[in-house]
């Protein structure tokens, strides 16, 4: 008998490495469980009502998108296999994969399309409203064909339809009772490469293999826990023991990240967070003297050192910028460097002059001016980017007292009641300057009680026309030279201060491949992520 | 306090090595800007210099002197701590008082709010009421204060209604003194010696507590503190041990030197301890 099992264990040895020789060093390998974590724990799981971080990060495994995209933002066929644009810019046309089923086992048809976006996504999604406003009707001559009518033309639209923007949902399961409040939520059904099992509150979020998917022989993996653990050590700790494969968004915290970057079986991914692109920027109350005076923006623009913030507070993930529009927009030619370059060696001396034009002398105590710095309540990066600011601003003769409140209580201060100096915050840039840029200057997004819109109030008819005029420039040089424009005068007139590019850090365990492979990152469906 | 007071009291080595290190905190807090004259929140060096390396204590992640914090750091939690515990002594010595002295119906509505605020787990009720001020040197003070009055009301208390009783009080209340008078005058200088006593050991409490909201990010913004430094060095405590280390070992040492003296102060005062 022992004899026996010796040799079945050696045939087994011998069968092993039999198939590691003979098979290619990368070939894709079925099963394995990934580990991802999440934090914090996502509030629902209904991505067509909430955009919170979190919520995307799980369902963006299960339910699929009309595109997906590459890493320079061009879209891909996914449910939609091909797509075309009329001469005009006011229709567009999806011809839809034929055989893909829902988790359910019914069919995904064009109906399922045009109650998504009419009933959906126009409707309860926070960004959709805004970015789906110009399409007054989804056409379904058949279920195979989607064609969707614009009022002007929407070219931004065509970034927007990833699993995670647009989630495609079913009709038959969703259309029945309140959207908002579905029970279904929470429970998702989609068609996306894995399935919803189990979600245990305050432990993990179970999801298993879409046997069916619709991409032949996909996904390789066998499930995804999603896990969720409150304490910022213990994620770093389960990494590092491989017990978790994965976290993004700053569940690891900067330099922790640089030192499990050490660890010879965990990689650090600063890819897949192109369609998110947060630019770190100071806000300035515009209406408010001394800040209605463009030089005392520029001044303070000079006086931040971008390097010394990126290499000490966010410990060397981050680029220096000086306007609005992430260089992630490179390759579609919507990011230009032709502007007030504001990260120069001799800042400081050319902030101190423009104050002096500007008529705020220093005084006898060396103080020109006295103001209040509302910190972002985010975090310890954001607490010590307000102590450097009240630093750099000492160094100009602007003594800043810093207050610091909690989240409510800020974003009431800063997006209500206009009752601040300074602050700082970070906007998405997301898939297109239409869908994360305007609402940083335009006229229209001077809305008291939106939040990450216009809180500096600032705005002129010449840049809110350009930014008109690229929302439905079909053309895209046309289109980059209009926002090459806009980007040229904003940063000229430091409504803000742009100082940074966040570039956050995923943490993932080397056995896993091929996780990160678009510019959405955590918030794709690992249907091609595999186990070594 | 006569002469054997202080023999018994100083007599005690405890005290003596606590009475040393608080002197060496409040010389440190008052001549502050003299012995280290770099403001605490400014970027004086590169980072994560290590002790004795230019900067006596090293510096933090963003070079700021670890020695100007902890000097500046001890004037900022001391002030709190202090004028915290005294606006708690004042308002639960007041309170206590009235309620012992006139007892009755009065005694019974202060008491009962006293126990509404003891019920209170008090470091919770104080992280919200500094969340509900917004974080000020004002709103740290008062929700110190909030969450320390209802022992001293106590205590107070106590005291009062056992002196009440006594023959010396009833011979002044026979003379036709006034209330306050006889409060001021006869029995709150009897009662002194557990307040003094209980007052000393809140001003620890009342470090650990400043140093606690400090350490969430609840502290005054504008002020360094120990517990602030705790709490912005703590993600460096792998790499930077003297971040946490150093602020660390000073709250340690203080409010330990704090419950040494108090404790001496009890025995030097208690008379049931007092050897013939």
């Amino acid at each position: 008998m022992r004899l026996v099992r010796r040799l079945v264990v050696v045939a087994g040895l011998g069968l092993t490495a039999i198939s590691l020789a003979g098979l290619p060093a990368l070939a894709q390998k079925r099963g394995g469980t990934l580990v991802q974590i999440t934090q914090p724990e996502p509030p629902t799981l209904g991505s067509y009502v909430s955009t919170a971080n979190p919520v995307g990060q799980v369902a963006s495994k299960i339910y699929d998108g009309l595109l997906e995209y590459d890493f320079d933002l061009k879209p891909l066929p996914s449910l939609a296999e091909s797509w075309t644009v009329a001469e005009d810019g006011k229709t567009v046309t999806f011809k839809l994969r034929a055989g893909v089923k829902f988790h359910d086992g019914k069919p995904f048809t064009s109906a399922d399309v045009q109650y998504t976006f009419m009933d959906v996504l126009k409707k309860v999604h926070p960004r959709g409203i805004n970015t789906f406003a110009e399409v007054t009707a989804v056409e379904t001559p058949d279920p195979q064909t989607a064609i969707f009518r614009l009022n002007r033309p929407a070219p931004y639209m065509m970034a927007a339809l990833s699993g995670y923007e647009s989630p495609i949902l079913p009709k038959h399961v969703f259309s029945q009772g309140d959207i908002r409040t579905h029970q279904n939520a929470n429970s998702p059904v989609g068609t996306g490469p894995f399935k919803f099992v189990e979600w245990r509150r305050g432990e993990f979020v179970r999801l298993d293999r879409n046997a069916d998917y619709w991409k032949p022989g996909l996904p390789y993996l066998d499930r995804i826990v999603v896990r969720f653990i409150g304490d910022t050590g213990t994620r770093a700790a389960a990494l590092e023991k491989g017990e978790a494969h994965i976290a993004g968004f700053g569940a690891v915290p900067y330099n922790d990240v640089k030192k499990l970057e050490k660890l010879p079986n965990i990689q650090i991914v600063t890819k897949g967070y192109e369609m998110l692109s947060p630019v770190v920027e100071l806000m300035f109350n515009t209406k408010k003297a001394p800040f209605d005076n463009a030089k005392v923006r520029q001044a303070i623009s000079y006086a931040i050192d971008r390097k010394f913030v990126i290499d000490n507070i966010w410990f060397g993930f981050g680029k220096p910028t000086n306007g609005p529009i992430s260089s992630n927009f490179a390759p579609t030619g919507l990011y230009s460097a032709d502007v007030t370059n504001y990260n120069v060696p001799d800042g400081v001396e050319r902030a101190n002059k423009l104050l002096d034009e500007a008529g705020f002398p220093r005084k006898a105590d060396g103080i020109r001016f006295e103001i209040t710095h509302d910190i972002t309540p985010y975090g310890e990066e954001w607490r010590r980017f307000g102590e450097y600011t009240q630093q750099a601003l000492a160094k100009i003769g602007i003594k800043a007292n810093l207050r610091y409140e909690d989240v409510a209580t800020w974003l009431k201060r800063i997006y209500t009641d206009y009752d601040y100096d300074v602050s700082s915050n970070h906007l998405f840039n997301l898939a297109d300057p239409v869908l994360g840029v305007h609402r940083a200057f335009h006229s229209r997004f001077i809305r008291p009680g939106t939040v990450f819109v216009n809180g500096v109030r600032w705005s002129t008819p010449q840049t809110d026309e350009l930014m008109d005029r690229a929302t439905i420039e079909p053309d895209a040089k046309k289109r980059a030279a209009l926002y090459a424009e806009v980007q040229k005068i904003v940063v000229d007139q430091a409504p803000l201060a742009w100082t940074h590019e966040i570039s956050f850090a995923t943490v993932l365990d080397k056995r896993y491949r091929d996780v990160i492979v678009s510019p959405l990152g955590l918030f794709s469906s690992f249907d091609r992520a595999w186990r070594e | 306090m006569t002469s054997s007071f202080w023999v018994r009291f100083l007599g005690n080595p405890r005290v003596l090595l606590g009475i040393i290190w608080l002197a060496l905190v409040v010389i440190g807090a008052l001549a502050a800007p003299l012995i280290a004259p770099l403001d605490p929140f400014a970027i004086s060096g590169k980072p994560f210099v290590r002790p004795m390396d230019g900067f006596l204590f090293g510096t933090d992640s963003l070079g700021r002197s670890v020695w100007s914090g902890l000097v500046h750091g001890a004037r900022t939690t001391l002030l709190i701590a202090i004028i915290a515990t005294l606006a708690a002594v004042a308002f639960g010595g007041m309170l206590g008082a009235l309620s012992g002295f006139y007892g009755g119906r009065i005694d019974n509505l202060l008491m009962r709010i006293t126990e509404f605020f003891q019920t209170i787990p008090s470091f919770i009720f104080a992280i919200l009421l500094v969340a509900v001020l917004s974080p000020s040197a004002t709103s740290v003070v008062v929700a110190i204060a909030t969450v320390s009055w209802p022992p001293i009301a106590r205590i107070v208390r106590a005291e009062v209604m056992s002196l009440r009783s006594r023959e010396f009080i009833q011979a002044a209340v026979t003379l036709g003194e006034r209330d306050f008078v006889i409060l001021f005058r006869q029995i709150l200088p009897n009662a002194l010696s557990p307040l003094i006593v209980t007052g000393s050991l809140l001003v620890a409490t009342a470090i650990l507590t400043e140093s606690a909201l400090s350490f969430l990010g609840l502290g005054a913004p504008n002020f360094m503190s120990w517990g602030f430094m705790i709490g912005a060095g703590r993600s460096f405590l792998r790499d930077a041990w003297w971040l946490v280390a150093i602020p660390g070992i000073a709250i340690l040492l203080t409010v330990l030197s704090i419950n040494l003296v108090g404790e001496g102060l009890n025995d030097a005062l208690n008379p049931r301890l007092r050897t013939p």
